[in-house]
Protein backbone atom coordinates (compact mmCIF):
# COMPACT_ATOMS: atom_id res chain seq x y z
CA UNK A 1 0.00 0.00 0.00
CA UNK A 2 3.04 2.21 0.59
CA UNK A 3 5.25 3.06 -2.53
CA UNK A 4 8.54 4.07 -1.15
CA UNK A 5 8.75 6.99 -3.02
CA UNK A 6 5.50 7.90 -1.82
CA UNK A 7 6.19 9.68 1.31
CA UNK A 8 3.05 11.29 2.69
CA UNK A 9 4.39 14.47 4.54
CA UNK A 10 1.22 16.54 4.09
CA UNK A 11 2.00 18.96 5.98
CA UNK A 12 0.47 18.19 9.27
CA UNK A 13 3.20 15.38 10.26
CA UNK A 14 5.84 18.44 9.06
CA UNK A 15 6.80 18.80 13.10
CA UNK A 16 7.24 14.90 13.64
CA UNK A 17 9.42 15.24 10.40
CA UNK A 18 11.69 18.37 11.53
CA UNK A 19 11.99 16.63 15.10
CA UNK A 20 12.68 13.46 14.17
CA UNK A 21 15.05 14.55 11.23
CA UNK A 22 17.25 15.87 14.68
CA UNK A 23 16.55 13.35 17.05
CA UNK A 24 15.76 9.98 15.30
CA UNK A 25 18.16 9.75 12.42
CA UNK A 26 20.59 6.99 13.00
CA UNK A 27 18.29 5.84 15.81
CA UNK A 28 15.42 4.28 14.29
CA UNK A 29 15.49 1.61 11.46
CA UNK A 30 12.70 0.18 11.53
CA UNK A 31 9.61 0.95 13.17
CA UNK A 32 6.71 -1.67 12.79
CA UNK A 33 3.29 -0.99 11.55
CA UNK A 34 0.72 -2.40 14.66
CA UNK A 35 -1.38 -5.22 13.53
CA UNK A 36 -4.66 -2.66 13.02
CA UNK A 37 -3.31 -2.01 9.78
CA UNK A 38 -2.47 1.40 7.41
CA UNK A 39 -2.21 4.54 8.50
CA UNK A 40 0.18 3.97 11.26
CA UNK A 41 3.95 5.66 11.81
CA UNK A 42 6.75 4.18 10.36
CA UNK A 43 9.95 4.49 8.91
CA UNK A 44 11.38 4.84 5.38
CA UNK A 45 14.91 4.20 5.83
CA UNK A 46 15.48 4.14 2.08
CA UNK A 47 14.81 7.58 0.82
CA UNK A 48 15.53 10.49 3.40
CA UNK A 49 16.00 8.62 6.50
CA UNK A 50 13.68 11.08 7.94
CA UNK A 51 10.95 9.56 9.80
CA UNK A 52 7.79 9.26 7.64
CA UNK A 53 4.19 8.70 7.76
CA UNK A 54 2.86 5.63 6.39
CA UNK A 55 -0.55 5.16 4.84
CA UNK A 56 -2.60 8.20 2.49
CA UNK A 57 -3.97 11.33 3.10
CA UNK A 58 -7.46 11.55 3.52
CA UNK A 59 -10.41 13.73 2.17
CA UNK A 60 -13.51 13.14 3.98
CA UNK A 61 -16.37 14.36 1.92
CA UNK A 62 -18.03 17.76 2.95
CA UNK A 63 -21.44 17.13 5.37
CA UNK A 64 -22.86 20.10 3.56
CA UNK A 65 -23.24 18.02 0.29
CA UNK A 66 -25.31 15.57 1.97
CA UNK A 67 -27.36 17.58 3.75
CA UNK A 68 -28.24 20.04 0.23
CA UNK A 69 -29.51 16.12 -0.88
CA UNK A 70 -31.27 15.35 2.10
CA UNK A 71 -33.03 19.11 1.54
CA UNK A 72 -33.30 18.25 -2.31
CA UNK A 73 -34.73 14.74 -1.73
CA UNK A 74 -38.10 16.81 -0.24
CA UNK A 75 -37.50 16.26 3.31
CA UNK A 76 -39.07 18.35 5.82
CA UNK A 77 -36.49 20.11 8.65
CA UNK A 78 -36.71 18.25 11.53
CA UNK A 79 -35.03 20.38 14.19
CA UNK A 80 -34.87 17.23 16.73
CA UNK A 81 -32.31 15.11 14.65
CA UNK A 82 -29.40 17.85 15.18
CA UNK A 83 -27.56 18.23 18.99
CA UNK A 84 -28.80 20.36 21.23
CA UNK A 85 -27.04 23.10 21.76
CA UNK A 86 -27.08 23.35 25.59
CA UNK A 87 -25.07 20.73 25.87
CA UNK A 88 -22.30 22.32 24.25
CA UNK A 89 -21.08 22.71 28.46
CA UNK A 90 -21.18 19.18 28.94
CA UNK A 91 -18.67 18.21 27.23
CA UNK A 92 -15.57 18.26 29.04
CA UNK A 93 -12.99 16.68 27.31
CA UNK A 94 -10.80 17.62 24.15
CA UNK A 95 -12.04 14.49 22.31
CA UNK A 96 -15.48 15.00 23.30
CA UNK A 97 -14.80 18.74 22.44
CA UNK A 98 -13.12 18.06 18.80
CA UNK A 99 -15.86 15.02 17.98
CA UNK A 100 -19.18 17.64 18.63
CA UNK A 101 -16.94 20.58 17.37
CA UNK A 102 -17.66 18.03 14.17
CA UNK A 103 -21.23 17.30 14.95
CA UNK A 104 -22.33 21.13 15.34
CA UNK A 105 -20.90 21.69 12.09
CA UNK A 106 -22.99 19.37 10.11
CA UNK A 107 -25.65 21.15 11.92
CA UNK A 108 -25.37 24.17 11.39
CA UNK A 109 -24.72 23.10 7.35
CA UNK A 110 -28.12 21.24 7.65
CA UNK A 111 -30.21 24.53 9.39
CA UNK A 112 -28.25 26.73 7.10
CA UNK A 113 -29.86 24.68 3.91
CA UNK A 114 -33.01 24.94 5.18
CA UNK A 115 -33.01 28.68 5.70
CA UNK A 116 -32.93 28.57 9.28
CA UNK A 117 -30.79 31.97 10.28
CA UNK A 118 -31.48 32.32 13.76
CA UNK A 119 -30.87 28.45 14.58
CA UNK A 120 -27.48 28.47 12.76
CA UNK A 121 -26.25 32.00 14.66
CA UNK A 122 -26.78 29.54 17.83
CA UNK A 123 -25.17 26.76 16.61
CA UNK A 124 -22.01 29.19 15.37
CA UNK A 125 -21.70 30.49 18.89
CA UNK A 126 -21.05 26.85 20.43
CA UNK A 127 -18.98 26.12 17.79
CA UNK A 128 -17.26 29.23 18.88
CA UNK A 129 -16.85 28.10 22.37
CA UNK A 130 -16.00 24.78 21.56
CA UNK A 131 -13.24 25.90 18.92
CA UNK A 132 -11.80 28.61 21.75
CA UNK A 133 -11.41 25.73 24.30
CA UNK A 134 -10.09 23.62 22.05
CA UNK A 135 -7.29 26.80 21.49
CA UNK A 136 -7.84 27.07 17.64
CA UNK A 137 -6.97 30.35 16.99
CA UNK A 138 -8.14 32.25 13.39
CA UNK A 139 -10.76 30.45 12.41
CA UNK A 140 -13.88 30.55 14.38
CA UNK A 141 -14.77 34.11 16.22
CA UNK A 142 -17.37 36.86 16.65
CA UNK A 143 -16.24 38.24 13.17
CA UNK A 144 -17.26 35.04 11.66
CA UNK A 145 -20.86 35.15 13.19
CA UNK A 146 -21.22 38.75 11.89
CA UNK A 147 -20.01 37.79 8.49
CA UNK A 148 -22.64 35.17 8.46
CA UNK A 149 -25.02 37.30 9.75
CA UNK A 150 -24.50 40.47 6.96
CA UNK A 151 -24.75 37.20 4.63
CA UNK A 152 -28.40 36.58 5.21
CA UNK A 153 -30.39 34.91 2.06
CA UNK A 154 -27.55 34.27 0.47
CA UNK A 155 -27.16 30.19 1.64
CA UNK A 156 -24.24 29.52 -0.71
CA UNK A 157 -22.38 32.54 0.50
CA UNK A 158 -23.47 31.77 4.23
CA UNK A 159 -22.24 28.15 3.77
CA UNK A 160 -18.65 28.85 2.54
CA UNK A 161 -18.08 30.98 5.43
CA UNK A 162 -18.67 28.32 7.46
CA UNK A 163 -16.82 25.81 5.15
CA UNK A 164 -13.77 27.88 5.08
CA UNK A 165 -13.28 28.67 8.66
CA UNK A 166 -13.63 24.63 9.07
CA UNK A 167 -10.44 24.93 6.72
CA UNK A 168 -9.20 27.79 7.99
CA UNK A 169 -9.25 25.16 11.67
CA UNK A 170 -8.04 22.15 9.94
CA UNK A 171 -5.07 24.32 8.71
CA UNK A 172 -4.28 24.89 11.91
CA UNK A 173 -4.49 22.36 13.61
CA UNK A 174 -2.27 20.70 11.15
CA UNK A 175 0.60 23.64 11.51
CA UNK A 176 0.31 22.64 14.91
CA UNK A 177 0.73 19.01 14.96
CA UNK A 178 -2.68 18.45 16.49
CA UNK A 179 -4.10 16.22 13.36
CA UNK A 180 -5.72 13.46 16.01
CA UNK A 181 -8.25 16.84 16.59
CA UNK A 182 -9.04 17.95 12.94
CA UNK A 183 -9.97 13.73 12.49
CA UNK A 184 -11.89 13.97 15.23
CA UNK A 185 -13.60 17.04 14.04
CA UNK A 186 -13.87 15.45 10.47
CA UNK A 187 -15.56 11.86 11.97
CA UNK A 188 -18.08 13.58 14.04
CA UNK A 189 -19.56 15.83 10.89
CA UNK A 190 -19.44 12.70 8.99
CA UNK A 191 -21.20 10.72 11.74
CA UNK A 192 -23.57 13.62 12.72
CA UNK A 193 -24.62 13.84 8.57
CA UNK A 194 -24.54 10.06 8.19
CA UNK A 195 -27.30 10.09 11.25
CA UNK A 196 -29.93 11.95 9.88
CA UNK A 197 -29.29 10.74 6.08
CA UNK A 198 -30.06 7.27 7.71
CA UNK A 199 -33.04 8.51 10.23
CA UNK A 200 -34.95 10.26 7.20
CA UNK A 201 -33.71 7.32 4.22
CA UNK A 202 -35.79 4.65 6.72
CA UNK A 203 -38.80 6.66 7.25
CA UNK A 204 -38.73 8.10 2.99
CA UNK A 205 -36.78 5.75 1.17
CA UNK A 206 -35.79 8.44 -1.07
CA UNK A 207 -33.35 6.35 -3.71
CA UNK A 208 -31.19 9.22 -4.39
CA UNK A 209 -30.16 9.37 -0.12
CA UNK A 210 -30.10 5.74 0.01
CA UNK A 211 -27.80 5.49 -2.52
CA UNK A 212 -25.39 8.19 -0.66
CA UNK A 213 -25.65 6.05 2.55
CA UNK A 214 -24.32 3.32 0.71
CA UNK A 215 -21.32 5.49 -0.63
CA UNK A 216 -20.06 5.86 2.73
CA UNK A 217 -18.63 2.88 2.60
CA UNK A 218 -15.71 4.15 0.65
CA UNK A 219 -15.74 7.46 3.55
CA UNK A 220 -15.66 4.82 6.58
CA UNK A 221 -13.12 2.74 5.57
CA UNK A 222 -10.96 6.04 4.99
CA UNK A 223 -11.99 7.49 8.30
CA UNK A 224 -10.84 4.44 9.92
CA UNK A 225 -8.06 4.16 8.96
CA UNK A 226 -7.38 7.73 9.81
CA UNK A 227 -8.76 7.28 13.44
CA UNK A 228 -6.58 3.81 13.44
CA UNK A 229 -3.17 5.81 14.42
CA UNK A 230 -4.60 6.96 17.58
CA UNK A 231 -5.90 4.04 18.68
CA UNK A 232 -3.97 3.80 21.54
CA UNK A 233 -4.99 7.25 22.90
CA UNK A 234 -7.49 7.61 25.33
CA UNK A 235 -10.96 7.32 24.19
CA UNK A 236 -10.35 7.36 20.46
CA UNK A 237 -9.94 2.85 20.80
CA UNK A 238 -13.79 3.13 21.69
CA UNK A 239 -14.78 5.02 18.55
CA UNK A 240 -12.74 3.22 16.08
CA UNK A 241 -13.97 0.14 17.69
CA UNK A 242 -17.60 1.23 16.69
CA UNK A 243 -16.75 2.65 13.39
CA UNK A 244 -14.92 -1.02 13.12
CA UNK A 245 -18.44 -2.66 14.04
CA UNK A 246 -20.06 -0.56 11.55
CA UNK A 247 -18.15 -0.91 8.77
CA UNK A 248 -19.17 -4.84 8.52
CA UNK A 249 -22.81 -3.80 8.18
CA UNK A 250 -21.35 -1.85 5.55
CA UNK A 251 -19.51 -4.96 4.22
CA UNK A 252 -22.74 -6.12 3.47
CA UNK A 253 -23.58 -3.15 0.77
CA UNK A 254 -22.59 -3.93 -3.03
CA UNK A 255 -20.80 -1.52 -5.31
CA UNK A 256 -20.41 -2.17 -8.31
CA UNK A 257 -18.28 0.26 -10.25
CA UNK A 258 -17.52 0.65 -14.02
CA UNK A 259 -14.80 2.96 -15.52
CA UNK A 260 -15.96 4.62 -18.94
CA UNK A 261 -13.36 7.45 -20.03
CA UNK A 262 -13.69 10.70 -19.59
CA UNK A 263 -14.81 13.64 -21.81
CA UNK A 264 -12.52 16.96 -21.70
CA UNK A 265 -13.72 20.50 -22.62
CA UNK A 266 -10.30 22.39 -22.37
CA UNK A 267 -11.79 25.61 -23.25
CA UNK A 268 -13.83 25.31 -19.67
CA UNK A 269 -10.91 23.70 -18.33
CA UNK A 270 -13.44 20.63 -17.66
CA UNK A 271 -13.42 17.09 -17.47
CA UNK A 272 -16.32 14.84 -17.00
CA UNK A 273 -16.28 12.27 -15.47
CA UNK A 274 -18.31 8.89 -16.86
CA UNK A 275 -17.58 6.19 -15.03
CA UNK A 276 -20.49 4.83 -13.15
CA UNK A 277 -21.04 3.88 -9.86
CA UNK A 278 -24.02 1.45 -8.75
CA UNK A 279 -25.04 1.18 -4.85
CA UNK A 280 -27.13 -1.90 -3.79
CA UNK A 281 -28.29 -1.46 -0.45
CA UNK A 282 -31.01 -3.66 1.30
CA UNK A 283 -34.03 -2.21 3.88
CA UNK A 284 -33.25 -4.67 6.00
CA UNK A 285 -29.28 -3.20 5.70
CA UNK A 286 -30.22 0.51 5.74
CA UNK A 287 -31.87 -0.57 8.86
CA UNK A 288 -29.10 -1.81 10.11
CA UNK A 289 -26.81 0.86 9.43
CA UNK A 290 -29.13 3.07 10.79
CA UNK A 291 -29.73 1.58 14.16
CA UNK A 292 -25.81 1.68 14.30
CA UNK A 293 -24.98 5.25 13.31
CA UNK A 294 -27.59 6.17 16.22
CA UNK A 295 -25.83 4.37 18.99
CA UNK A 296 -22.45 5.60 17.85
CA UNK A 297 -24.07 9.13 17.14
CA UNK A 298 -25.51 9.40 20.57
CA UNK A 299 -22.94 8.12 22.29
CA UNK A 300 -20.92 11.26 21.09
CA UNK A 301 -23.55 13.84 22.11
CA UNK A 302 -24.55 12.19 24.91
CA UNK A 303 -27.57 10.86 24.85
CA UNK A 304 -27.45 7.42 25.50
CA UNK B 1 31.09 17.13 26.92
CA UNK B 2 27.79 16.92 28.26
CA UNK B 3 27.59 20.81 27.97
CA UNK B 4 28.62 20.43 24.33
CA UNK B 5 26.21 18.04 23.59
CA UNK B 6 23.49 20.23 25.12
CA UNK B 7 24.63 23.17 23.32
CA UNK B 8 24.35 20.69 19.96
CA UNK B 9 20.80 19.55 20.84
CA UNK B 10 19.31 23.26 22.13
CA UNK B 11 20.64 24.14 18.67
CA UNK B 12 19.32 21.55 16.33
CA UNK B 13 15.95 22.30 18.56
CA UNK B 14 15.62 25.79 17.95
CA UNK B 15 16.57 25.14 13.83
CA UNK B 16 13.79 22.35 13.96
CA UNK B 17 11.32 24.63 15.62
CA UNK B 18 12.49 27.83 13.13
CA UNK B 19 11.88 24.91 10.26
CA UNK B 20 8.57 23.79 11.48
CA UNK B 21 7.68 28.23 11.85
CA UNK B 22 8.91 28.42 8.22
CA UNK B 23 7.52 25.75 6.90
CA UNK B 24 4.02 26.63 8.46
CA UNK B 25 3.96 30.65 7.19
CA UNK B 26 5.14 29.69 3.59
CA UNK B 27 2.15 26.83 3.89
CA UNK B 28 -0.24 29.37 4.88
CA UNK B 29 1.05 32.16 2.46
CA UNK B 30 0.68 29.65 -0.83
CA UNK B 31 -2.88 28.32 0.29
CA UNK B 32 -4.17 31.50 0.48
CA UNK B 33 -3.09 32.14 -2.86
CA UNK B 34 -4.24 29.04 -4.48
CA UNK B 35 -7.72 29.75 -2.81
CA UNK B 36 -7.89 32.60 -5.27
CA UNK B 37 -8.23 29.93 -7.76
CA UNK B 38 -11.36 28.31 -6.25
CA UNK B 39 -13.69 31.17 -6.70
CA UNK B 40 -16.91 32.05 -4.78
CA UNK B 41 -19.60 29.83 -6.62
CA UNK B 42 -17.47 27.05 -5.49
CA UNK B 43 -18.09 25.65 -1.24
CA UNK B 44 -15.04 25.06 0.40
CA UNK B 45 -14.97 20.96 1.08
CA UNK B 46 -13.32 22.38 4.71
CA UNK B 47 -10.15 20.55 4.91
CA UNK B 48 -6.82 22.02 4.27
CA UNK B 49 -4.08 19.52 2.12
CA UNK B 50 -0.60 20.66 1.99
CA UNK B 51 2.85 18.45 1.92
CA UNK B 52 6.61 19.15 2.32
CA UNK B 53 7.93 17.68 -0.93
CA UNK B 54 11.15 17.28 -1.92
CA UNK B 55 12.74 15.95 -5.51
CA UNK B 56 10.25 13.74 -6.96
CA UNK B 57 8.55 12.68 -3.34
CA UNK B 58 4.84 11.99 -4.24
CA UNK B 59 1.71 12.78 -1.92
CA UNK B 60 -1.31 11.01 -2.14
CA UNK B 61 -5.07 11.17 -0.66
CA UNK B 62 -7.75 9.75 -1.05
CA UNK B 63 -11.14 11.15 -1.62
CA UNK B 64 -14.56 10.08 -2.41
CA UNK B 65 -16.46 12.88 -5.53
CA UNK B 66 -19.98 12.31 -5.33
CA UNK B 67 -21.78 12.31 -8.48
CA UNK B 68 -23.73 15.18 -9.26
CA UNK B 69 -21.39 17.85 -8.05
CA UNK B 70 -18.97 19.63 -9.70
CA UNK B 71 -15.56 20.00 -7.91
CA UNK B 72 -12.75 22.37 -8.47
CA UNK B 73 -9.39 21.30 -7.62
CA UNK B 74 -6.41 23.89 -7.12
CA UNK B 75 -2.99 22.53 -6.87
CA UNK B 76 -0.28 24.76 -5.97
CA UNK B 77 3.76 25.08 -4.64
CA UNK B 78 5.41 28.31 -4.69
CA UNK B 79 3.93 31.64 -5.48
CA UNK B 80 3.40 31.25 -9.59
CA UNK B 81 1.68 28.79 -11.53
CA UNK B 82 2.78 25.65 -13.17
CA UNK B 83 4.90 24.38 -9.87
CA UNK B 84 2.75 21.43 -9.40
CA UNK B 85 1.85 18.57 -11.33
CA UNK B 86 -1.56 16.56 -9.92
CA UNK B 87 -3.22 13.62 -11.38
CA UNK B 88 -6.35 11.50 -10.43
CA UNK B 89 -6.79 8.11 -10.15
CA UNK B 90 -9.82 5.81 -9.95
CA UNK B 91 -10.07 3.09 -7.98
CA UNK B 92 -8.77 0.21 -10.14
CA UNK B 93 -6.20 3.15 -10.56
CA UNK B 94 -7.04 3.99 -14.60
CA UNK B 95 -6.35 7.96 -14.82
CA UNK B 96 -8.88 10.10 -15.00
CA UNK B 97 -6.67 13.57 -15.08
CA UNK B 98 -3.81 14.83 -15.59
CA UNK B 99 -2.56 18.36 -14.94
CA UNK B 100 0.65 17.92 -17.06
CA UNK B 101 -1.34 17.03 -19.80
CA UNK B 102 -2.58 21.25 -19.52
CA UNK B 103 0.89 22.91 -19.28
CA UNK B 104 0.44 21.96 -15.29
CA UNK B 105 -2.87 24.34 -15.09
CA UNK B 106 -2.97 25.19 -11.57
CA UNK B 107 -6.99 24.25 -11.28
CA UNK B 108 -9.81 21.90 -13.15
CA UNK B 109 -13.17 21.46 -12.88
CA UNK B 110 -14.48 18.50 -12.41
CA UNK B 111 -18.14 16.99 -13.17
CA UNK B 112 -19.20 13.95 -11.24
CA UNK B 113 -22.16 12.19 -12.72
CA UNK B 114 -21.92 9.26 -10.53
CA UNK B 115 -19.81 8.83 -7.37
CA UNK B 116 -16.48 7.69 -7.68
CA UNK B 117 -13.69 6.94 -5.20
CA UNK B 118 -10.34 8.39 -6.20
CA UNK B 119 -6.96 9.05 -5.62
CA UNK B 120 -5.00 12.27 -6.29
CA UNK B 121 -1.63 12.45 -6.62
CA UNK B 122 0.53 15.48 -6.22
CA UNK B 123 4.18 16.26 -6.87
CA UNK B 124 6.41 19.12 -7.65
CA UNK B 125 7.43 20.44 -11.18
CA UNK B 126 10.83 19.19 -10.93
CA UNK B 127 11.45 21.92 -13.78
CA UNK B 128 11.16 24.49 -11.60
CA UNK B 129 11.76 23.35 -7.99
CA UNK B 130 13.19 20.53 -5.82
CA UNK B 131 11.21 21.70 -2.77
CA UNK B 132 8.72 23.29 -1.49
CA UNK B 133 5.14 23.28 0.12
CA UNK B 134 2.68 21.65 -2.21
CA UNK B 135 -0.88 22.85 -1.44
CA UNK B 136 -4.09 21.43 -2.81
CA UNK B 137 -7.76 23.50 -2.49
CA UNK B 138 -10.92 21.69 -3.03
CA UNK B 139 -14.65 23.50 -3.58
CA UNK B 140 -17.63 22.00 -5.17
CA UNK B 141 -21.16 23.17 -6.26
CA UNK B 142 -24.51 21.05 -6.94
Amino acid sequence: MIKSKYVNKWMGYSGALAFAAIFMVGCVSDVKKDDAGEGVAEVDSSATKLMTIGGNMFSIPSPIQTAMLIEKSGADYNKSFLNDAKKVTTYATNYQKALNLGVYGADVGYVTIYDQSQDAIKYLSVINKLSDELGITGAFDENTIKRFENNFGKRDSMLNLVAVAYRNSDAFLKDNDRMNVGALILAGGWIETLYFSTQIAVKNKNQDVINRIGEQKYTLNNIVKMLTQYYNQPEYDVLVDDLIELAYDFDAIDIQYTYEKSTVDIAKKTTKINSKTVVVITPEHLKAIADKVAKIRNKIVGQQ
Amino acid sequence: MKTKTLKILSAALIMGLAHVGNASAQCDSIAKICSENVTANYISDGQSYRALLNGDQVAEFRATFYGGSTYRIAGCSGFTDGNLIFEIYDEDHNQLFASSEYKNTPYWDFQFGSTVDCTIEAKLNSANSMSGCATLIIGFKQ
